[in-house]
């Protein structure tokens, strides 16, 4: 069974592994309209995002957490952890997000940092805003750090690993994410062929 | 599906001009005393060459021109220049807002840059900011943290105030949408630079 995201498949090619991602395709789709969004990416900064949200009339919001998520996980108290998550987040504006892109951090997080930063995100929503997730779902282990992930003009995701090592994965259900992230509502869930469960949340 | 770089949005990935900086160097003057001068380029008799800020040079204050402008050394401030191109090469450290035609960043950039044609953010840069700008294009590799501002109306707006703050004080806040986290940009106290020069004290 090949590891979560395609990483086993990609450490055997040179190519990254393009995984085909219906709830990301349709979340994109529906961008193609003429509506003004605001776009939360908390992955790294990619030229592919930047080049294909620039065909959409929104504002990129790229946050790049994948470095302080190890920091987040390691803070044990409440008030503190909900300071952490909101110093790494982008300054808080008038304007309130409508999409947000979490790509495969979730699964790097643990409990107490989920809940709280997508908490925080949440009051920075708008009405019926949107979330991507990509969980690890079928394989127990994955890449000990984030992938680099891009889409491409198919909207498939390029999936580069970060690291050949690997660590457990938390394997979060879709009943421990409702319970983690209160704020969001599964509008609807995907098994993916390399065994990662595919998230749309709405606020 | 889904072009890449079509609506004349943020540039496809690759489609980032190779030369520009390196096109910068050919052709400026070193007013740093540290660096040995560059050759003139054949045929480039007649041409305005850019100005040079070198390694060595710490400009604090608000910094304004008419021309071409290579930073490799330090400036803290604001940067005006608005109808010629900035590049901030790999040893530039930048910790200012940044008004320019086009931009390139190689190195370091702390600031919100607004650029009226487009702003490329080159492999070995490190930006901290909101981008504004109607075409931006990232490099591979790039690290890039804050807000890229892709809506074609939007930046128009900002640009459009930015503009008319420029022709007298006080100055209006230059984003479309409220902002909470840059400065405003400062007017210009004096000649160009406006601030204090040090030689010698740059990182």
């Amino acid at each position: 069974m090949p590891g979560a995201l395609g990483f086993s498949a990609a450490r055997q090619t040179p190519e990254p592994a393009a995984l085909n991602v219906p709830l990301f395709r349709s979340l994109i789709q529906r961008m193609q309209d003429d509506a003004r969004r605001v776009v939360l990416d908390l992955g790294p900064a990619r030229p592919e995002t930047v080049a294909m949200f620039g065909q959409c009339r929104c504002r990129l919001e790229i946050a790049d957490l994948a470095d302080g998520l190890d920091a987040l996980n390691a803070i044990a108290d409440p008030g503190e952890l909900q300071a952490a998550c909101a110093a790494l987040l982008p300054p808080r504006r008038a304007e309130s997000t409508d999409v947000v892109l979490c790509w495969d951090l979730l699964n790097y997080l643990e409990r107490p940092a989920l809940r709280t930063l997508m908490d925080q995100i949440s009051h920075r929503l708008a009405p019926d805003a949107l979330a991507h997730a990509l969980i690890v779902y079928s394989t127990p282990r994955m890449p000990a750090r984030p992938a680099c992930i891009a889409p491409d003009a198919e909207l498939r995701l390029h999936v580069s690993p970060a690291t050949a090592e690997e660590k457990p994965a938390p394997r979060y259900s879709p009943d421990e994410l409702s319970r983690l992230m209160p704020g969001y509502a599964v509008e609807r869930a995907m098994l993916l062929k390399n065994g990662m469960q595919e998230f749309l949340f709405r606020r | 599906m889904f072009e890449f770089g079509k609506k004349g949005g943020p540039d496809s990935p690759g489609d980032t001009p190779p030369t520009a900086p390196e096109a910068a160097r050919r052709e400026a003057p070193d007013m740093s005393t540290s660096s040995p001068k560059p050759q003139a380029t054949p045929g480039s008799a007649g041409r305005r060459e850019a100005a040079t800020i070198g390694p060595s040079i710490q400009i604090d204050g608000d910094l304004r021109g008419q021309e071409d402008l290579l930073v490799e050394g330090e400036v803290n401030g604001t940067i005006q220049l608005r109808n010629n191109s900035l590049t901030i090469g790999a040893q530039g450290k930048v910790m200012a807002d940044v008004f320019a035609k086009e931009i390139n960043i190689e190195g370091f950039v702390e600031g919100d840059l607004f650029s009226s044609e487009r702003v490329v953010v080159r492999k070995s840069a490190q930006v901290r900011g909101n981008i504004t700008a109607p075409r931006v294009s990232l490099e591979d590799g790039a690290r890039f943290k804050g807000s890229i501002e892709m809506d074609s109306a939007a930046v128009e707006a900002a640009l459009g105030k930015s503009q008319g703050a420029n022709a007298g004080a006080p100055r209006p806040a230059v984003t479309a949408a409220p902002k909470t986290s840059a400065p405003e940009p400062r007017e210009p106290a004096g000649p160009v630079p406006g601030g204090t020069l040090r030689s010698g004290a740059a990182s």
